[in-house]
């Protein structure tokens, strides 16, 4: 059971990553995550819900208010730069992709993330967030859509960011 | 949309860019993907944002992991703050859950004394940074005199190290009673007022540990063991802070020696 956690905390900090823009924030919430998960080890599970319930905890978390306030407050103010909403650029080493998907509703970003990054299945998804498998794909495509029209109403000579 | 047989749906176009359809259905979005242009370039569209994300992740992925995100470690942090019938319950139950690859869990969790040591300096934070107008027995100025009574006392060289660097200055301290025997606590004052502890005492066993993050409620603070004596560092600050200054403790005990 521990060795499945350790496994995960890599996909856990990327997933961080895209939450939070600032290293040290992300890495503070994957060891909330790990924390809590230690605290609900008790509850036990099969192996195989080891990362839907991982990220799950991660999801709760990054959506209070506390991390909230971090993913707002974070990174030094890039001269100029706004992002598509109209909010002050976080950090400078932040891809524009995940600006992007900051910008989307909170639901919509997880669903995202987490296919796009983990390969997680859309079934693994809807558990770790708590909502049916439908819900996932609606958001899913809602949330891909609204990326896609981000990335071409500003008219990027590609869809690549460059980094 | 439709192919051959069963049309497509808008759920396969997103099972298609994950990778999720078997070979049948991904050969009828394929089909039908090159005769629709226009569903074409959504589809790669999303699987270029795809790309995009995994791209601007996928270094944290090989990253070594930090300490502070250690499993183990983690866990001894966890179980230092508990009852020890907690710990030793919690310690057997783990080692079920670990099943034979166990063998380092016991080795590393053999009980350290250091979560009485962060009760009482919990305790002892309390009670004497709350105190405005004598919160330690012999203030700063009589460093010398303080470091000699306490050294005296626990049997064990000891003085309050210097974190002037890092915004603390020395109050000063006091000898403290606890269950297994004297303490030392030093406290420290920073210019916004924010006091901070250093609580000393020596352990049964003399074996080193790592600094760790302990909690005791409301309190923050970092707990360790060097040669036989047991640290604990108390403050309303940020653990990174704390580890900061924990560090600089350690180091400068080492220069004692």
């Amino acid at each position: 059971m521990l060795s499945r956690i350790e496994a995960c905390v890599p996909p856990l900090r990327r997933y961080a990553s895209a939450l939070l823009p600032r290293q040290q924030d992300a890495d503070a919430l994957v060891q909330a995550t790990l924390l809590r998960a230690l605290d609900q080890l008790h509850a036990q599970r099969g192996d195989a819900e080891v990362r839907a319930w991982l990220f799950g905890i991660m999801h709760s978390l990054s959506v209070t208010r506390v991390w909230r306030a971090r993913r707002s407050t974070a990174g030094p103010l890039e001269k100029g730069a706004v992002s598509p909403s109209g909010e002050p650029e976080e950090s400078q080493p932040w891809p524009e992709i995940l600006a992007d998907l900051n910008c989307l509703p909170e639901r919509e970003r997880a669903v995202v993330l987490l296919v796009s990054i983990e390969d997680l299945t859309y079934a693994e998804v809807s558990r770790a967030l708590g909502i049916p498998v439908g819900t996932v794909m609606s958001l899913l495509a809602s949330g891909r859509e609204r990326l896609r029209q981000m990335t071409r109403t500003e008219a990027r000579p590609c869809l690549r960011s460059v980094k | 949309m439709r192919a051959e047989g069963r049309p497509i749906t808008e759920e396969e176009l997103h099972a298609y860019v994950d990778g999720f359809l078997d070979t049948e259905r991904r050969a009828a979005v394929d089909h039908y993907l090159r005769r629709s242009p226009e569903i074409a370039q959504r589809a790669s569209s999303y699987s270029a944002q795809r790309d995009d994300i995994r791209d601007a992740l996928a270094h944290r992925g090989v990253e070594p992991i930090p300490a502070s995100l250690d499993l183990h470690r983690l866990i001894e942090a966890r179980l230092a703050r508990r009852p020890r019938w907690w710990r030793i319950a919690a310690t057997v139950l783990l080692a079920f859950a670990l099943g034979g690859g166990g063998g380092w869990y016991f080795g590393s969790s053999t009980p350290t004394g250091l979560d009485t040591l962060v009760q009482d300096a919990a305790a002892s934070y309390v009670v004497y940074t709350a105190d405005e107008r004598r919160p330690v027995e012999l203030w700063a100025a009589e460093r010398a005199d303080l470091s000699r009574w306490l050294s005296n006392r626990l049997k064990r060289p000891v003085s309050p190290p210097d974190l002037s660097g890092l915004g603390y200055e020395l109050l000063g301290g006091r000898l403290v009673a606890t269950g297994p025997g004297p303490a030392a606590l030093f406290m420290y004052e920073n210019g916004r007022g924010t006091r901070l502890t250093l609580f000393v005492r020596p352990m049964p066993v003399g074996r080193t540990t790592p600094i760790e993050d302990v909690d005791t409620g409301d309190l923050d603070g970092c707990a360790w063991i060097d040669k036989g004596l047991g640290y604990a560092v108390i403050a309303a600050e940020p653990y990174s802070r704390l580890e900061a200054l924990s560090e600089r403790v350690r180091q400068q005990a080492h220069s004692l020696d």
